[in-house]
């Protein structure tokens, strides 16, 4: 049950050295060599009306192992480079940012594939300690836009 | 107009309908269709024992606040059961298994916006690479 993905990276934004990067990763689980073997399926959202930050992913809502070698692909299918889905990491509580810290902003078309340690309140970090997290790390999305916006994501994870 | 490409090919057979994503994208400056000019690439190596480092690429710079830089980074361990653990200032984001890479966009919403990387577990050395793509910086007046 193999999970491959592969990344190619072309670009000419110098004139004198041309360059590319390629790289393939087989998802495994945690410390071994044993492929994944849950995902969430490829699922797709819709966002309209709002520009409010809200939970794509809720830690208590799905099964994933905290610390496991998880995966997380997402991708704004829209094709208009001046509109985002501003992603971050934490707690989407009140309709408003409360307690998260934004990775990045995707803009249409872009994507973004990224580990996930799925984090839940106060886990226990590698070396044993209580880690003091106030809110868990689900991972939160805001539309930049009130137009209907779309997205498409999967979670890959032990 | 520089050019920079991002393709991912990605297959599961976890289910009986097999998942395939093939996503494109042209990586443009924020809120515009021109391509992002300046990039930053390099190796480097962490071990365990050098504890938690905010990476050589993770310094985030007023010029590029909120706007569309993209990060990738892949663990060239060779030990499966060696990981770089990534965190984004002190919130934890995931682990980079040997082989394992990450491409993401970076916001540097201010300069605790660091990415901070640690090589886990005990004994571990991982060598990494990185590519950095930004938008371009304003020159400033030398002193």
């Amino acid at each position: 049950m193999a999970t491959i993905a592969e990344i190619n990276i072309t670009s000419d934004i110098t004139d004198s050295i041309s360059f590319s990067i390629s790289e393939t990763m087989t998802m495994t689980k945690a410390d071994g060599n044993i492929d994944l073997e849950q995902t969430t399926g490829l699922a797709q959202r819709t966002y309209s009306g709002s520009t409010d930050q809200v939970d794509l992913i809720t830690i208590a809502n799905e099964n994933i192992t905290v610390n496991g070698a998880n995966k997380v692909y997402i991708r704004n299918t829209g094709t208009d480079k001046t509109k985002h889905f501003k992603i971050t990491l934490g707690q989407a509580g009140g309709n408003s940012p409360t307690d998260t810290e934004e990775i990045g902003r995707l803009y249409g078309g872009d994507w973004m594939l990224f580990p996930y340690d799925a984090y839940p309140l106060d886990a226990d970090d590698t070396d044993g300690t209580t880690v003091g997290h106030a809110n868990n790390v689900d991972i939160c999305v805001a539309p930049s836009s009130t137009d209907k916006m779309t997205l498409e994501y999967a979670v890959f994870h032990q | 107009m520089a050019t920079t490409t991002c393709t991912l090919t990605l297959e599961s057979d976890m289910l009986s309908s097999p998942i395939n994503i093939s996503a494109s994208t042209t990586i443009t400056k924020a809120d515009l269709t021109t391509g992002l000019e300046l990039i930053e690439m390099g190796r480097g190596t962490i071990a365990e024992s050098d504890g938690s480092k905010t990476a050589e690429f993770g310094l985030p710079t007023a010029l590029g606040t909120r706007k569309a830089a993209k990060l990738f980074l892949v663990n060239k361990a060779t030990d499966p059961t060696f990981y770089i653990d990534v965190d984004l200032h002190d919130t934890h984001v995931g682990r980079l298994y040997a082989g394992d890479w990450m491409f993401v966009p970076w916001s540097m919403t201010d300069v605790a916006a660091e990415w901070v990387i640690e090589a886990e577990p005990s004994g571990a050395v991982c060598p990494y690479e990185f590519a950095l793509f930004q938008e371009p910086q304003t020159l400033v007046t030398h002193s």
